[in-house]
């Protein structure tokens, strides 16, 4: 059986005369979480919106195996979508704005209550949206996208603009839909967000997909300087660079009891992005 | 059709936490009856207040409704949301429309209850403002396309929804501006609440004016796609 839940083949998207995406090929597995790095501008919400079926594309995309010019009904009661702005009616409770989607989807009711306890809002069905944080906001936007037991979640930035603490709950319930099976094409322009989230990640530069992989191995792909960390007994910090000139060093070092640790520097998603594009990811 | 309901019943909520599209709905019928009442003991001015008022309601009211209710779903992004849950552009719309023309009709119910309306006038006047509200709903759609943001929807909305909503009065006291408003949809209507008489001319004119508006939509919706 196969195990895509998203395919882009050379996919291409031109708004007016500029050429946001350039011949994009990559696939989601099932039960995965895909990250989609680059920065503002770089055509991540544009690809959200080829597979969700909002825009036309040149090339081949394909969720579930359905053309996404092809989706209908049955190809959104399998998804949902958090998006950065939440989307959310303010005037509305957090009960009603998850009423209107359970109705849309056919969701039984009782599954508001449900959500929103998975979500860690029990207690605040009848508050108003306008009166939430943006983390709450966040997380009943998360309770949408889930409502209706979704086998593939899009997430548009989810953490952006959040405090740490938020994030990481953010990234818990992440992980705990991805234990269930759900798998999330998740689009950020935090690195740290995408190392440590995503099992595979593209990143994109000006509609241009510059690496793609896993992050530890497109870290370990674009290490320009082998370079060994070392911390000393005594606290003191060592930069070695991984040549024969320095096995004396630290071989004295172990022999003398002084070694404390020793890692490999590959460089962060950062450095790899600003090597390989010549620009900062968070910019 | 559950789609359609859900989405009824969604904006039924919110359009009653929103004070200013309450005001909107509200504003002509009680200026009205505020008129009729402090006038009430010199003479009977319902004749003269209720058709001038309920036709500043039927073309005004849906306009400012509708532009500010698409306009709003798209800065805030719950359109998108809505048609990534599988809501098509089309159910939405109808959607929407129905409830403006809904609340158009049942808040615009108050200029009944206000004016000494036989039966058959009570019917045609039930009619004009039917009519007025479908084709405000359209102009209001058609401005609600175009707008990113509420700011811009209501900076084209207001005054084209004043100028068709004072036409008909301003006709009262000028014959040019009275042949201009023969014109408008809203003219026509403010004749037939008036003096309940259906004219070859008024169903031209309506006709046109549902037809003109109709593609217009269609143009517009096909360029922008709500996006």
């Amino acid at each position: 059986m196969d195990n895509k839940m998203i395919e882009l083949n050379n996919v291409t998207r031109r708004f007016g005369e500029k050429q946001v995406l350039k011949g994009i090929t990559l696939h989601v597995n099932k039960g995965e979480i895909f990250g989609l790095l680059g920065p503002s501008g770089a055509g991540k919400t544009t690809i959200i919106n080829i597979l969700t079926g909002q825009l036309s594309c040149g090339g081949s995309a394909r969720i579930f195996g359905i053309s996404c010019e092809k989706i209908g009904r049955e190809v959104y009661r399998r998804t949902g979508t958090v998006l950065d702005n939440c989307g959310l009616y303010d005037r509305l409770s957090c009960a009603d704005n998850l009423r209107l989607f359970a109705q849309i989807h056919q969701t039984p009711l009782f599954r508001v209550g449900e959500v929103l306890h998975q979500v860690g809002l029990d207690g605040c069905e009848g508050k108003k949206v306008k009166t939430l944080s943006k983390g709450m906001k966040q997380r009943l936007g998360l309770a949408r996208a889930i409502l209706h037991n979704p086998e593939l979640i899009f997430m548009d930035e989810p953490t952006s603009g959040l405090d740490p603490a938020t994030a990481s709950e953010i990234h818990a319930l992440m992980n705990e839909l991805r234990h269930k099976g759900t798998t999330i094409f998740l689009t950020t322009h935090n690195m740290d967000e995408a190392y440590r989230m995503c099992g595979r990640i593209a990143l994109l530069s000006e509609g241009k997909m510059v690496a793609y992989g896993e992050p530890a191995a497109i870290c370990r792909q674009h290490c320009r300087t082998a370079a060994l960390n070392i911390v000393t007994a005594d606290g003191e910090k060592l930069l070695l660079s991984n040549s024969p000139d320095h096995a004396d060093v630290i071989a004295g070092l172990m022999r003398s009891g002084q070694l404390r640790s020793i890692h490999s520097c590959e460089p962060d998603l950062g450095t790899v992005f600003l090597s390989l594009t010549g620009k900062e990811l968070d910019q | 059709m559950k789609t359609s309901t859900a989405i009824l019943t969604k904006q039924c909520k919110d359009s009653l936490h929103n004070f200013p599209s309450l005001m909107i709905m509200l504003i002509y019928p009680s200026v009205a009856w505020i008129m009729i009442t402090a006038m009430g003991s010199e003479e009977d001015m319902s004749g003269f207040f209720v058709p001038m008022f309920a036709a500043m309601h039927g073309s005004f009211a849906p306009i400012a409704i509708s532009s500010n209710i698409l306009s709003e779903e798209k800065e805030k992004g719950t359109l998108r949301s809505l048609i990534m849950a599988g809501v098509s552009s089309v159910n939405y719309l109808i959607s929407i429309s129905l409830f403006v023309i809904l609340a158009t009709m049942l808040t615009g119910c108050a200029f009944l209850l206000m004016g000494a309306f036989t039966r058959d006038h009570a019917v045609k006047f039930a009619a004009a403002m039917l009519a007025g509200a479908v084709l405000s709903t359209l102009i209001g759609l058609c401005i609600g396309i175009c707008s990113k943001n509420v700011t811009a929807a209501n900076g084209i909305a207001v005054p084209v929804g004043l100028v068709l909503a004072l036409l008909p009065m301003l006709g009262r006291f000028n014959s040019t501006i009275d042949r201009v408003g023969e014109l408008t949809y809203s003219g026509q209507m403010s004749r037939l609440m008036q003096d309940g008489t259906i004219t070859v001319q008024m169903m031209a004119v309506l006709g046109a004016h549902f037809i003109a508006l109709c593609v217009l939509l269609t143009l517009l919706f096909k360029h922008d796609k709500l996006k």
